[in-house]
């Protein structure tokens, strides 16, 4: 572990243009130099807010985009794993101190983040999470960043501070948007309202950046974005029943026989086919279209 | 005076020979019962006693010693009462005891007999060693009966018995009911049970090859009613099946007088606070059949399986991987036949709405994981087929359920698949048991089979077991269907019941 200090060289230069940058942080790992984009989200995420969390922030990665966010459960995690899972590291920026890690089942995680990239605090080591920390620390994720998205945020919520501090520092905001039955799409959904950037894929978060960093995603992109999957298969009664499935909330097995005035052995038949076609994601009985044609 | 005989206990299910002699001598007068025996046994001196004196005898005023054979196996219970005061009647009535003739009962203050537990188990296993005569309870003759083809007589009393001796009276007719074949089923029709198509396929499948399954959904979304539609589905047990549950619920004292054997597959479903001695069993010398063993050839219900003790999930564990229990007690281990079909039911998580798009669940990451995580390694090896049961609709409750066919339609179908499974392997397991050696052997799949297996294996990132999972539950299809072999349309359905990923 070392110990950053303002003036010091290695200090990220966005951090020291906020209006009360931190006189010192501690570091494990690396910081590393690129540009920045937060991810951040409710600990209750959906599944479905999960999935978004961890395909942006993957996207993200494999452009050479650093993704720094909180280390929390739900959303915060989803973005650091999809992080990981492209060859950019990501930064955790931490409301306790670095030693012990909370939560403690993040231990692994933040392991994993420390390999490549780096975990940040302005605790001291053995201070606690407690709730005053939150908002300071969240100043940091948006100072660290040239803007933040936000994936699924209550009303009144940390994810929603962190929007607020993100554009009194001059950053963008993003939001992805969700069902409105989602309660948790109410926080994100009323910043679009305020004139928040709607996200639909990491190349609405590029566009608003400035064009250097633009530049810099497309001299570091890894791999081509890959297809959307917006079309279904060729074969008649695979795309009968693909046709009543959603990208987001998985269909029964019991209700597309039902639809389909099918046989459920002949559902489950046609739904093993759809999916070695990579067309759905099957998950014990509930099937949701596949959102990447992956390595067909 | 010398007299011999013999009667007989129980030790885990099994039952136990147990020789009664009795010795009339000089002496001190008093009455002495020998050979590692527990309380019961030795106020049957009190019992014997007594019995005898209000029988219109007399008990001996002498030395009376009675010896159970053999000596290191502690016996239990009062079953040996009859027994005892056969061999003292014989001798002071000087009547000699019928050779090689079995008493089993228990004697009241009176002097009638009164029946005792696992009777069916005992007769058996005398018959076996040598009995050719059995003396029994009244209330005990059917059960007898199941175990022994050989003369069965039911002694009321022992006034009548010393008649029987002394006089040639003969001993009174039971009138032997024919007996409910089987109790009363409480099972639920297929056909009541609305929606649901592809559980209910699951079911099918389970009875079929004898697969464990596990259904996941929300509370109140019928995972109990589907479940207790599964022993309606299998078939009737087979004689020497019929015998073993019969046998159980015998030794727990279960049987009504003059019942015949059990035919239909019990249904256990004991709540999830059980201890691990209501599951194994318990009694430290003589085991009493627990959960494990009372759904032995039928199905246990555990539903939210996930709140288990832990102690108790392990004791899960020998049964489903061996269809039997071995439990050590002070005196040996005691082999428990506990082969069963298991239907467990969870809810996805603590509050039960994980993946509800519409109602975000509130429980933490940690919260869902450590409850998946309960059911893991060993027990999750072994359930073969995985379905998630949605809470019905209430439109769907007014959707008539036309079509739904009956169980006796499906029972029809699982007892063909049973008959192709047993034809193949007429002593081996049924699909669900099958291990890897034998599903290569029982299952040839074509080029097509074969390609979609790789494709399954790689796509779904499936691990050795899984595909073992797999390969059974795909050769109880292709048996449903009658098939010889197993065609990538049966894996196909097959990948379905998979575990979620
Ligand atoms: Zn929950």
């Amino acid at each position: 572990m070392s110990v950053l200090w303002r003036n010091d060289p290695g200090y990220p230069v966005l951090l020291a243009a906020i209006a009360d940058p931190p006189a010192r942080l501690f570091v494990r790992g690396v910081l590393p130099v690129g540009p920045t984009v937060a991810v951040v989200g409710s600990r209750q995420g959906t599944p479905y807010g999960q999935r978004a969390a961890h395909q942006l922030a993957e996207d993200l990665s494999n452009q050479g985009i650093i993704v720094v966010s909180g280390l929390a459960r739900g959303i915060d995690r989803a973005a650091h794993e999809g992080a990981l899972t492209g060859p950019t590291p990501t930064v955790a920026v931490l409301a306790s101190g670095l030693d012990p890690i909370y939560p403690p089942e993040h231990v692994e995680l933040a392991d994993r983040i420390a390999v490549t990239g780096a975990l940040l605090s302005e605790a001291e080591d053995g201070s606690l999470p407690l709730p005053a920390r939150f908002p300071v620390r969240n100043r940091i994720i948006s100072g660290l960043s040239l803007g933040v998205i936000i994936v699924e945020a209550a009303e009144r919520s940390g994810a929603l501070i962190t929007a607020r501090l993100a554009l009194e520092q001059g950053r963008e905001v993003f939001c992805v948007p969700g069902s409105i039955e989602n309660p948790l799409t109410l926080g994100p959904h009323s910043l679009v309202k305020d004139g928040a950037t709607l996200v639909r894929t990491v190349e609405d978060v590029l566009a608003e950046l400035p064009e250097a960093v633009r530049a810099y995603a497309r001299a570091h992109a890894r791999a081509p974005a890959p297809a959307r999957a917006d079309s279904g298969p060729q074969e008649p009664e695979l795309a009968a029943v693909w046709e009543l499935l959603d990208w987001v909330e998985p269909r029964h097995h019991d209700e597309l026989a039902e639809q389909l005035r099918l046989d459920v052995i002949e559902v489950s038949r046609r739904l093993t086919l759809l999916e070695m076609g990579n067309y759905i994601i099957g998950d014990r009985g509930a099937v949701t279209r596949s959102r990447r044609r992956l390595d067909k | 005076m010398q007299a011999h005989t013999l009667s007989g206990t129980v030790f885990g299910l099994e039952g136990m020979r147990v020789e009664v002699e009795a010795d009339i001598g000089q002496g001190l007068p008093g009455f002495h019962i020998v050979g590692l025996v527990d309380r019961a046994v030795q106020e049957a001196r009190e019992r014997v006693k007594i019995a005898i004196n209000n029988s219109g005898q007399e008990f001996p005023g002498q030395k009376v010693t009675v010896n159970l054979a053999p000596a290191q196996v502690r016996k239990e219970g009062t079953g040996f009462d009859l027994a005892i005061a056969a061999a003292i009647l014989s001798c002071t009535v000087h009547r000699p005891l019928p050779k090689g003739a079995a008493w089993l009962g228990e004697l009241a203050l009176d002097g009638s007999v009164r029946p005792i537990r696992g009777i069916l188990a005992i007769s058996a296993h005398l018959d076996r060693s040598g009995a050719n005569i059995f003396y029994v309870p009244p209330a005990n003759v059917a059960e007898a009966r199941l175990a022994t083809s050989r003369p069965v007589h039911a002694v009321p009393d022992l006034r009548r018995l010393v008649r029987y001796w002394v006089d040639g009276e003969p001993l009174p007719d039971t009138v032997l009911e024919a007996g409910d074949p089987s109790p009363a089923l409480t099972a639920v029709d297929l056909a009541d049970v609305r929606g649901h198509a592809h559980a209910k396929r699951a079911l099918e499948i389970a009875a079929a090859g004898s697969h464990h399954l596990l259904f996941v959904g929300p509370p109140g979304s019928g995972k109990t009613l589907l479940a207790r539609a599964l022993p309606g589905i299998m078939p009737s047990l087979e004689e020497r099946a019929a015998l073993e549950v019969t046998t159980i619920a015998s030794i727990l004292g279960g049987l009504a007088p003059g019942s015949g054997l059990i035919t239909e597959p019990p249904f256990r479903a004991p709540h999830h606070s059980i201890s691990t001695a209501g599951l194994i069993g318990g009694g430290d010398n003589t085991p009493q059949p627990g959960e494990l063993s009372r759904a032995h050839n039928g199905v246990l219900f555990l539903d939210e399986i996930n709140e288990l003790r832990r102690d108790a999930l392990e004791a899960l564990r020998q049964p489903i991987e061996d269809g039997r229990l071995v439990v050590a007690r002070r005196h040996g281990h005691a082999v428990l036949p506990s082969r069963f079909i298991l239907v467990a039911a969870a809810n996805p998580c603590p509050c039960g709405r994980y993946g509800d798009q519409k109602k975000p669940c509130t429980c933490t990451p940690p919260q869902r994981q450590r409850y998946q995580a309960r059911l893991s390694g060993p027990i999750r090896d072994r359930i073969d087929l995985q379905v998630s049961v949605l809470r019905q609709p209430a439109a769907e409750l007014l959707h008539h359920a036309d079509g739904a066919e009956s169980s006796a339609t499906v029972r029809e179908r699982v007892m063909d698949a049973r008959a192709r499974q047993r034809k193949r392997r007429p002593d081996g397991p049924l699909n669900g048991a099958l291990t890897g050696t034998q599903l290569r052997r029982d299952v040839h799949l074509d080029a097509a089979g074969q390609d979609l297996l790789t494709a399954a294996g790689d796509r779904l990132h499936l691990s050795g077991r899984a595909l073992h999972r797999l390969l059974r539950v795909a050769r109880t299809i292709a048996d449903l269907e009658g098939a010889a072999d197993v065609a990538a349309a049966h894996l196909a359905e097959a990948v379905q019941y998979r575990e979620s990923g």
